[in-house]
């Protein structure tokens, strides 16, 4: 839950000095990690071997201002990395998220699913590069950013970006921004749910699949918590 | 309980109900009945709180209380429940965490503690086996995914949770088959108690064989043009509504 971590899962090194993460997963490896996204920001570098799994999902609920640099490097075939984020922002925090992931090799998958909810005046840049290298055949890589803005002046800079080399590929991405539905406000309040209650519900709704993503019961439960008092402004 | 007096709405500059009176009283089962675009759509937003509609004219009291003046939810708190035409569908809220949501809160201004799991588990079997829904709906989402016979049980169930004073119904039996049509309509027809009301909004007289109405209004052009008893019903069924609004 932290991301000055030091995690040993089995042969996979996490290195790390003060604002920058390696993280170098042997070939047949597994590790799931989720990070709370800590003021300021932090550079990952991942590296995957042959085989090698990531799942990854940053949180950052309420950070005032952080910039990520993330290099992903698929660089094993049939390496497969899930990277996640979840971003609840207000009054005037900015987040950056700057991903480049590469498929260095054939035969590998990756996702990206980060989603946002920004009032105030809030800022959140989502700046995402798949890179495909010539000859990575057979490549899955999908990536989408979904933001609710709660504010007029909460702004969302989301660059899906893909660059691909190779010709046998499956690869999607997109952006969407929306706001709170008013059909389902008034459907709920019809009810006797409070607007404040409605609008809690449907936020945790547009955040549920991120949150169901995340492997560990324990740690859905801990940000669920976390989320909630965050929504209910406790 | 409910009285609408002189009540006039339009949508953007249109003018759609152009004075309609009604009274409702304990116990009573009203039936509004009209042709397409005579306006019974609007009254029923009107009477549920939706905020496209604007009331222009005339009142609305229910137990004394202005109604216009209240938010959605101090309707349904004070006793007020909505069937909708079309439901919507709530992705990500399951039926279970949103009636527990509605409950509580009608439970908290009454001045009493939510349910415990066990009881509140208990109580949506019970309701939910009045319209025979699955037990499997619980965990979905609020009508994501669900026909519209299903979606339609799913509004007399929670209608059956929230134990209303008053049920409005708009089309309620639109889109129904025949089955569904029997299960909504025993299902409100065994929720009645001496001290709610129904007002059934509708096109056709097919539901009103089983939920039996004491007075029937004609809805026409945006005004009541005639009210009578059931026997009305079957006269605009042979008629049609051609011919009521002289």
């Amino acid at each position: 839950m932290n991301s000055g971590i030091t995690i040993i899962n089995g042969r996979t090194q996490i290195t790390g000095s003060g604002d920058s993460v390696r993280i170098d997963l042997p070939a047949g490896e597994s590790l799931d990690l989720c990070l709370m996204q800590e003021p300021g920001g932090k550079d990952f570098e991942i590296n995957l071997s042959e085989g090698a799994e990531l799942g990854m999902t940053l949180i950052c609920i309420g950070c005032p201002e952080a910039v990520n640099r993330m290099r992903i490097n698929l660089n094993g075939p049939h390496s497969r990395v899930s990277l996640n984020g979840l971003y609840l922002l207000r009054g005037e925090a900015r987040l950056e998220n700057h991903i480049v992931l590469s498929h260095n090799c054939p035969e590998c998958r990756s996702s990206q699913l980060f989603k946002g909810i920004l009032e105030d005046k809030a800022t959140a840049v989502f700046d995402a590069l798949i890179k495909v290298v010539p000859g990575a055949q057979k490549t899955e890589a999908f990536q989408r950013n979904d933001n609710l803005l709660l504010s007029p002046q909460a702004r969302v800079h989301s660059e899906p970006q893909l660059e691909i080399y190779a010709d046998d590929v499956k690869c999607s991405h997109g952006a969407t921004n929306g706001v709170l539905n008013e059909d389902e406000l008034f459907y709920m309040r019809s009810r006797g749910i409070s607007l404040a209650q409605a609008r809690i519900l449907q936020q945790l709704s547009f955040v549920g699949e991120v949150i169901e993503a995340i492997p560990s019961e324990q740690i859905r439960q801990e940000i669920l918590s976390i989320l909630e008092q965050y929504l209910r402004r406790q | 309980m409910l009285s609408i007096r002189n009540l006039h709405a339009s949508v953007g500059d249109k003018e759609i109900l152009k004075g309609i009176n009604i009274d409702v009283h304990p116990g009573e089962v009203h039936a509004i009945m009209g042709p397409n675009g005579a306006g019974k759509s609007t009254l029923s937003a009107v009477l549920a709180g939706r905020e496209s509609y604007k009331v222009t004219e005339g009142e609305v009291l229910f137990e004394g209380r202005n109604l216009l003046e209240m938010s959605p939810e101090e309707r349904s708190w004070a006793g007020i429940f909505l069937g909708f035409q079309y439901p919507i569908e709530v992705p990500g809220v399951s039926n279970v965490n949103f009636m527990k949501a509605a409950l509580a809160e009608h439970r908290a201004h009454k001045g009493l503690e939510p349910l415990g799991s066990a009881a509140f588990l208990k109580l949506m079997r019970e309701k939910m086996a009045l319209v025979e829904m699955d037990a499997s709906f619980s965990s979905r989402g609020v009508n994501v995914g669900f026909s519209g016979g299903e979606k339609k049980r799913n509004e007399i169930f929670q209608m059956a949770m929230l134990e209303p004073k008053l049920a409005i119904l708009d089309e309620t039996d639109s889109g129904l088959d025949v089955d569904a049509l029997r299960i909504v309509g025993n299902g409100v027809t065994k929720l009645k108690n001496p001290g709610s009301a129904t007002i059934v909004i509708t096109h056709y007289q097919r539901l009103l064989d089983y939920i039996v109405p004491d007075v029937i209004h004609i809805l026409y052009k945006g005004r009541i043009v005639k009210t009578a008893g059931r026997e009305l019903a079957l006269e605009i069924e042979r008629n049609g509504y051609e011919g009521l609004a002289e």
